[in-house]
């Protein structure tokens, strides 16, 4: 564990944490993820979950070259640089390059909803795996600690990678301890229009969140770690969707509404920790305060290339923030 | 949760996608499209030029001007789209700039831009009382030949006129916000841009196609009856020949320095920039809402401005900015291109929605501009450089309601400046306010150098000639906002020229130098308090 002193550091015995979310399969914010312990010099990494990305783009053999579609565009790459640079840009825009030959592409675009999505699961882990055994090299003599975990969109298979990797904690669902502090954390969401893989009824996350915290012990030494953001938080506010998810609009704008979670909002009133950091609404980045509670979202722009972040300042009596955009 | 599958034209499956939060469908080019309409003033400035055309460019040919103006914004839209696809972050030049160049650079040109932009409130709001409401009143008494409403409009171009009722416009746009959120205020846009489109192009084009000069004399001298002078044009002509007015030819050099007018479209006509990254939109969404503005924007003009020739043509504007307006029954001012326009339809229902539909396109202004520096300033205190209290949102609204608060000071402050004093012409904000584009412009060629991994990973990772994208078209938009610039500098009608107003560059530089003094004394405070704001403007590597 860092500890920074000084005047600097927000006084002796702060402890530095970065947080982040939202990277969504996007492998240059998961390797700037790691250098922000180095940049930032933060002693506790925290990453809030879905990790893994939305899309995979074939990269199709065709004749001696590969093909695909990126932005809309034909890509086509006719040497091993041509590709390497391909799979990059993909990667670097929170894709999976798959390559593929064009009968694979036609099985697997033939597949029924549920195994096309297990095929998913099984290309996203492979990158993943890969994600974490580049973390155990990164932090291998580093005091950091990296804690990871999984969002509503991200699939089960991620926990056991978290649970077998080398140098990140898995902390879902249960209550961990650095510096002096613990954490309370819950990678599910309320329900959305998205049926994502890890959606609770309000009154089952409320449960689930309550359960966590009352093993927490000191409210003023604990933060809450929950993906979703309180309800009407103006942490969670983004474009209301039809049942066709299409953007509603409201005059020239999309109609905005709060997509937050009841449940997160009445935990975090009934338990007032320390801090409260949350994700998901990626549009909706900012602090709040919930009676003596600092809540934040640092929101996403993981499309761009850029991790959006938070660097708290742990210290006796109180909390810092700076939002930070790597 | 199901996967979809997205096909290209050849049959073959050009992604798997899964079923997630966040894959929304793209927001709607054309909302964009108007505000960046809408928030650049096409209507005032065409009012404008008419009303400086006798005094500053005589000989000018409009429509050469709005070409030129247009071609030198063009590039810069382009520009700022591309970098609104790149940083999609609510604070447009202030990320741009400060990502790119360096943060005191943002923070200081975003700083004069919210300035000059508050400053420029009280054209807004002057224009509003005199040009809208005191005009309104004006024609419904030149159909009517009611007293009272002559009397009740020529109140409205008296100095406290002026500034109560531009005051209380402001108010007013800050009640919506802090009342109904901009959830209340894009509903009042929606009926706001029918009636502006409406009263400010349509019907003006319809009746300039339908009316000739001397159609417009007759209505001319009717409606001055109303108001109590007879026989009004020859009246008004003989007063401008008596105040020295001659007949101008085509003159190259007015029109080149009356593209500073234009510039006041033109070189503004990207705002949405500052609030397209709230919502992610798909790559052309930007370049079809912001250099589709210039394109529409053009196409407007090029409508409307032979239709307004048609019954007003360049010799009468020139008349009626040397004539004694009071000699031709318009004691309170001459009229601007509205009013002629309601003249010339002949018709109460006609001229009065006219001139609402202009006047609501300068009271919408105000709210969208409030919108805009609002959200700067949240941007400022996001980063820390500013106090945290500037970046509370209100939990009902979603509304920056202290930013606010700020800019509806700002904003009051500006109206009374221009009702009360004649420190600042129509257009010498124009200065201020392009040395922030032009930084902008420097940026965006920069921006393939200063950071190439973010430029990498974007849809304008492409070279022209050896040359990244953004430097090129970065580079096009330099001159383009360095040729304005020259001409605002070089035109006394900007009220920003070296030769007749050499202390608004001055101000320019002063209010870039304060903006750099408050970043580093709020950087000192910072570390004090355990905060590097630095860092939030720094590259993590990819490593």
């Amino acid at each position: 564990m860092r500890v920074r002193r000084g005047n600097e550091a927000g006084g002796s015995d702060a402890v530095r944490l970065y947080y982040a979310s939202d990277i969504h399969g996007t492998e240059t914010l998961w390797r700037k993820f790691l250098a922000a312990a180095r940049v930032y010099e933060a002693g506790v990494l925290v990453m809030g979950g879905d990790v893994t990305g939305k899309v995979v783009v074939p990269v199709v053999e065709d004749g001696g070259a590969y093909v695909a579609e990126l932005f809309g565009q034909p890509e086509r790459a006719g040497t091993d640089e041509e590709l390497d640079a391909l799979e990059h840009r993909i990667r670097a825009n929170g894709m999976y390059p798959h390559r593929m030959n064009a009968a694979e592409v036609e099985r697997v675009a033939a597949l029924s909803e549920d195994a096309r999505e297990a095929w998913f699961a099984e290309v996203m882990l492979v990158t993943f795996e890969r994600w974490l055994a580049l973390a155990a090299e990164r932090l291998a003599d580093s005091p950091v600690r990296c804690f990871v975990m999984p969002g509503n969109d991200d699939p089960h298979a991620v926990d056991g990678a978290i649970e077998r990797a080398a140098r990140v904690e898995g902390c879902d669902g249960r209550v961990v301890e650095f510096g002096g502090y613990t954490m309370v954390s819950l990678g599910y969401s309320n329900r959305t229009p998205f049926a994502s893989p890890r959606e609770l009824d309000e009154d089952e996350l409320y449960r689930r969140i309550c359960a966590i915290a009352d093993a927490a012990g000191d409210m003023d030494r604990c933060i809450f770690n929950l993906h979703v953001p309180p309800l009407d938080s103006t942490l969670d506010t983004c474009a209301a969707l039809d049942e066709h998810l299409e953007v509603i609009m409201a005059g020239s704008e999309p109609k905005l509404i709060g997509a937050g979670s009841s449940a997160v909002r009445e935990a975090i009133e009934r338990y007032q920790p320390l801090a409260s950091l949350h994700g998901h609404i990626h549009e909706s980045a900012g602090a709040t305060r919930i009676g003596r509670t600092l809540c934040i979202n640092p929101g996403s722009d993981y499309h761009t290339g850029r991790i959006a972040g938070c660097l708290l300042q742990l210290r006796p009596g109180g909390v810092r923030h700076q939002f930070v955009t790597g | 949760m199901s996967t979809t599958v997205s096909r290209d034209p050849s049959g073959a499956p050009g992604l798997f996608t899964r079923r997630a939060t966040g894959l929304v469908r793209q927001g709607r080019t054309r909302d964009a499209l108007f505000y960046n309409v809408m928030w650049s003033s096409v209507a005032l400035t065409f009012a404008f030029f008419w009303i400086l055309y006798p005094f500053a460019y005589q000989g000018s040919n409009a429509i050469l001007a709005f070409l030129i103006a247009a071609a030198l914004g063009l590039p810069g839209a382009f520009l700022y789209a591309m970098l609104a696809q790149v940083m999609p972050r609510t604070g447009g030049d202030y990320v741009f700039n400060s990502r790119a160049l360096h943060p005191v650079a943002g923070f200081a040109a975003n700083v004069s831009y919210c300035f000059w932009l508050a400053v420029v409130y009280g054209v807004y709001t002057t224009y509003i009382a005199a040009y809208g409401i005191g005009a309104f009143s004006r024609v419904m008494a030149g159909y009517t030949g009611s007293s009272g409403w002559l009397s009740f409009g020529d109140w409205f171009a008296t100095e406290w006129g002026l500034f109560i009722t531009g005051s209380a416009a402001v108010a007013l746009s800050a009640l919506m916000f802090i009342l109904g959120g901009t959830r209340l205020f894009f509903r009042v846009q929606v009926g706001a841009f029918v009636l502006y489109i409406l009263g400010a192009f349509l019907l003006p084009i319809i009746v300039g196609i339908f009316t000739g000069s001397g159609d417009f004399t007759s209505s001319f001298d009717d409606y001055a009856a109303n108001l109590g002078t007879t026989d009004a044009m020859s009246t008004l002509q003989a007063s401008a020949s008596d105040a020295g007015y001659a007949s101008a030819g085509f003159s190259f050099e007015a029109t080149l320095k009356s593209v500073s007018v234009f510039w006041f479209i033109f070189g503004f006509i990207f705002s949405s920039n500052y609030f397209a990254g709230e919502i992610r939109l798909r790559r052309r969404t930007h370049l079809y809402s912001m250099p589709g503005a210039v394109l529409v924007a053009v196409l407007f003009l090029l409508a409307l401005t032979p239709a307004y020739l048609n019954f007003a043509d360049y010799d009468l504007n020139g008349m009626l900015g040397f004539a004694d307006p009071a000699a031709y029954g318009f004691a309170a001012g001459a009229p601007a291109y509205p009013e002629l326009a309601a003249i010339a339809s002949g018709n109460a229902l006609f001229g009065g929605l006219i001139v609402l539909g202009f006047t609501v396109g300068l009271l919408i202004w105000l709210p969208q501009t409030m919108l805009l520096i609002s959200r700067s300033m949240f941007a400022w205190s996001f980063d820390r450089i500013m106090p945290e209290r500037l970046s509370y949102v209100d939990p009902r609204t979603r509304s920056p309601v202290v930013a606010i608060g700020v800019v509806t000071l700002l904003a009051i402050a500006s109206t009374a400046i221009y009702a009360f004093t004649d420190w600042f012409s129509t257009l010498s904000v124009l200065l201020g306010l392009s040395l922030t584009l032009l930084v902008t412009a420097a940026a965006g060629a920069a921006l393939p150098y200063r950071q190439k991994a973010m430029v990498a990973a974007s849809p304008y990772a492409r070279t022209v000639a050896g040359l990244p994208l953004l430097t090129v078209v970065g580079g096009l938009a330099v001159l383009g906002f360095g040729a304005a610039i020259a001409i605002l500098l070089w035109d006394p009608g900007s009220g920003a020229s070296l030769s007749d107003n050499p202390g608004k560059l001055g101000l320019a530089a002063l209010v870039y130098a304060a903006a750099i003094v408050v970043y580093f004394v709020s950087r000192a405070v910072r570390r004090r308090q355990g905060i590097d704001f630095e860092l939030a403007y720094k590259e993590l590597p990819p490593e």
